[in-house]
This record gives C-alpha cells, structure tokens and sequence, in this order.
C-alpha cells in the first residue's frame, strides 16, 4: 500500500499538474472564474482520468504501439461524452456554466499526458493513485486561483448560490480585470513566483 | 493481393473493437439521460413562461409559438429564438406582450466564454428588452437601444440580432394566423 500513497501524494504537491508540471492551462484558467466552476471542471476532470488511466492501464499490454494514441484518444473522448451527458442531465447549471470547456476536457493534455506517461506503463492499482493524486493537485491548484478570481473579481464568493462573505470595500467596487483573461494570468504569474519562492516546489 | 499476416491487421481490429466499446457505452448513457435532459428542458421553459408571465394559467402551443392565457384572455406569445453566438448555439426564450412589444427574454442555454459573453444570461443584460418595440432591439452601435456587454460584442451582437429577426418572423405568422 506504501506505493499507493506515494503515486497518490507526488500528484498533489511535488508534480502538480498546474503548479509544477503547467499543463492543461486552458481549460484552468478558462474556467478560474468562480468556485462553482473550478468545482465542477475538477468533477469532471476527476471522472475522465479515473476512467482512461483504468482503462488505459488495464489494456496496456494487449495495445498495438502504432495504434496507441487513437486508441487513448478514443478512450478519453467516451468518458468525457459520458461526463458531458451526465452533467447535462443532473447539474444543468454547471452543464451552463462550464460550457464548451466540459466537452474540450478530451483534449485536455493532463488526460493524456497521465496515459501516454503513466497508466500506459503501470498496473491498475498505481494508475488509480496516480489519477486521484493528479486531480486533487488540479483541484487545489483550480481552487485557489478561482478563490482568488472570485473574491478580488466579484467582491464575494458564493458557493452553489449560497453567499459566503462579501469584502468590504471590494464588493461595491470589484475589480472586474480579475475575472477577465488577464485576471487568470496575473494571479497565476503571482502564485507561481510565489510558490518558487517558498521554494515548495522544484521542478528538478 | 498478398494476405496480410493476422500481426499486421491486429492494430486495426483492435481500433475497431474499443470504437465499438466507446459507442456501446456513450450510446447506453446517452439512453439514460435523454429522457431526463428532454424533462429538464420541457420544466425549465414551464417555470420561464411563468416568471415572464406571472398570471399565466394556461397555454397552448403551435406553429412552435406558445399563446399565454390568464383565465382565458390571451395576455402574450412566447418562442424560441437562437442565435449565432462564439462558442455556438445560444437558445433563447423571447416572450411578446402583443404583437409590436418585447415583453423580456430569458436565455435558456449558450456556450459562450465563461465571464464574458456568459454574462449574457446575466438577468442584467436580459432586462435591458424588456418593454422595447421588435424594431429598436438592435445593438446601439447599430441604431438599436441596447448597449453591448463589454468584451463581449459578438455574444451580445448574436442574441439582439436573434431577438429581432425571430420575433418579427413570429409576428408576420401571427398576423397570417388571423
């Protein structure tokens, strides 16, 4: 079990899929606007990952190599139309608010990335740590720059409707800039410059 | 034709068969979910048409144009609109108090960028149709009455031009109806 939690934790901290390895920028900062979304996407991340790093894994021996890539391809998209559908039919708001980045999670290359560098070379049970261990690391790190966003952005942050605090000053004059694109970058340049600082995260 | 040696056609039986696999597992959850995506969307207009016509008693639907009657007395026409939008399809939910008046819009579903052009569903951008004449919905850059949403032009551009088109085709159907 010692092996479990080692796969499981490096996704967290020491190879965080924003943070330290940058990937699937897109689709973070894109839908970094609110706590609500960054919940959802991370849901949504979640399942996909789970699904194709078990699949990808389990069928890793039997997979043609030339044929690799349309095949975790193919995989991934079946589990994000399934996530797509699901959402449809039972949280429609989030289906609203998310948008077209719950579809283009298929081309999201933390997805991949896990099954061309990790499930594609690793028994089951390792595949599954490491894409519980990956999408709590996309959900921390999408959860402190949407927190962010929110609170400097709007001046307040709800969560599923519910209002949870409003900021004095900011919440009659919100500074908009933050929930714009520019807004995504400039908190992540600050957290990334911060983090390296602390020096809570090396890359090598 | 030479035979090919079952090594060199197994890569694309294998394609074929996880094809196979993906469509039989998209195909069973989509089997699932329509039912409940289609009610939904069916209760989602019901409790819209309310809230645009809060003494609403009945309605019937035709020629894809819903006639809204309090106790009997039509009191306005709804419909469908959509509009061209950035990232897709917005649908739109336009309701009419008589025939040359925008009674208010409700958008039901769009795809535009999360922060931008999503803030058209904002009730803040919907409320500026609410009471216009079909002919002054267009954007003000255009002659019309409504303001664009900041960054996000086209978004704003696609529902007005949406609104206006569809309800004037509404309107010459009413008029035909009579």
């Amino acid at each position: 079990m010692g092996k479990f939690w080692k796969e499981f934790a490096k996704g967290i901290i020491i190879s965080n899929p924003l943070f330290v390895l940058a990937l699937g920028f897109c689709p973070a900062l894109a839908v970094s606007t609110s706590v609500d979304n960054a919940i959802g996407m991370s849901v949504g991340v979640l399942f996909v990952l789970l699904g194709s790093n078990l699949i990808v894994s389990a069928i890793r021996k039997a997979v043609p190599n030339i044929m690799r890539i349309p095949v975790f391809i193919v995989i991934i998209a079946t589990f994000v139309t399934v996530v797509n559908l699901v959402f449809h039919a039972y949280v429609p708001s989030l289906y609203e608010s998310l948008g077209i980045y719950l579809p283009l999670i298929v081309v999201n290359c933390i997805i991949l990335g896990r099954a061309e560098a990790f499930a594609s070379k690793n028994p089951v049970v390792s595949s599954i740590a490491d894409a519980l261990g990956v999408s709590i690391g996309f959900f921390l790190a999408l959860l402190i720059i949407s927190f962010l966003r929110e609170s400097l952005g709007t001046g307040s942050v709800s969560l599923f409707g519910v209002n949870l605090f409003t900021l004095p000053v900011l919440g009659e004059n919100p500074m908009t800039l933050f929930i714009l694109p520019p807004g995504a970058f400039l908190i992540m340049a600050l957290l990334l410059a911060l983090f390296r600082r602390m020096g809570v995260m090396k890359s090598e | 034709m030479k035979v090919k040696t079952l090594k060199e056609v197994f890569p694309i039986i294998f394609i074929t068969v996880v094809v196979f696999a993906s469509v039989g597992l998209v195909t069973w959850t989509d089997s699932i979910t329509t039912d409940k995506i289609e009610e939904q969307k069916e209760q989602q207009i019901m409790s819209m048409l309310k809230e645009m016509f809060p003494s609403m008693s009945e309605y019937t639907f035709e020629d894809d144009i819903y006639t809204i009657y309090s106790d009997g007395t039509g009191v306005g026409y709804a419909f469908l609109a959509v509009g061209k939008g950035y990232g897709g399809d917005i649908d739109i939910l336009v309701g009419l108090e008589d025939e040359t008046t925008i009674k208010g819009i409700t958008i039901i579903s769009q795809s535009e960028t999360p922060g931008l052009g999503s803030r058209i569903a904002e009730s803040s951008f919907a409320s500026k149709f609410a009471r216009l004449n079909i002919g002054d919905v267009a954007l003000k850059e255009d002659g019309g009455q409504i303001d664009a949403i900041t960054g996000a032009t086209i978004s704003s551009g696609a529902v007005v031009d949406a609104v206006r088109t569809t309800a004037m085709e509404k309107v010459k159907s009413l008029k035909e109806r009579k």
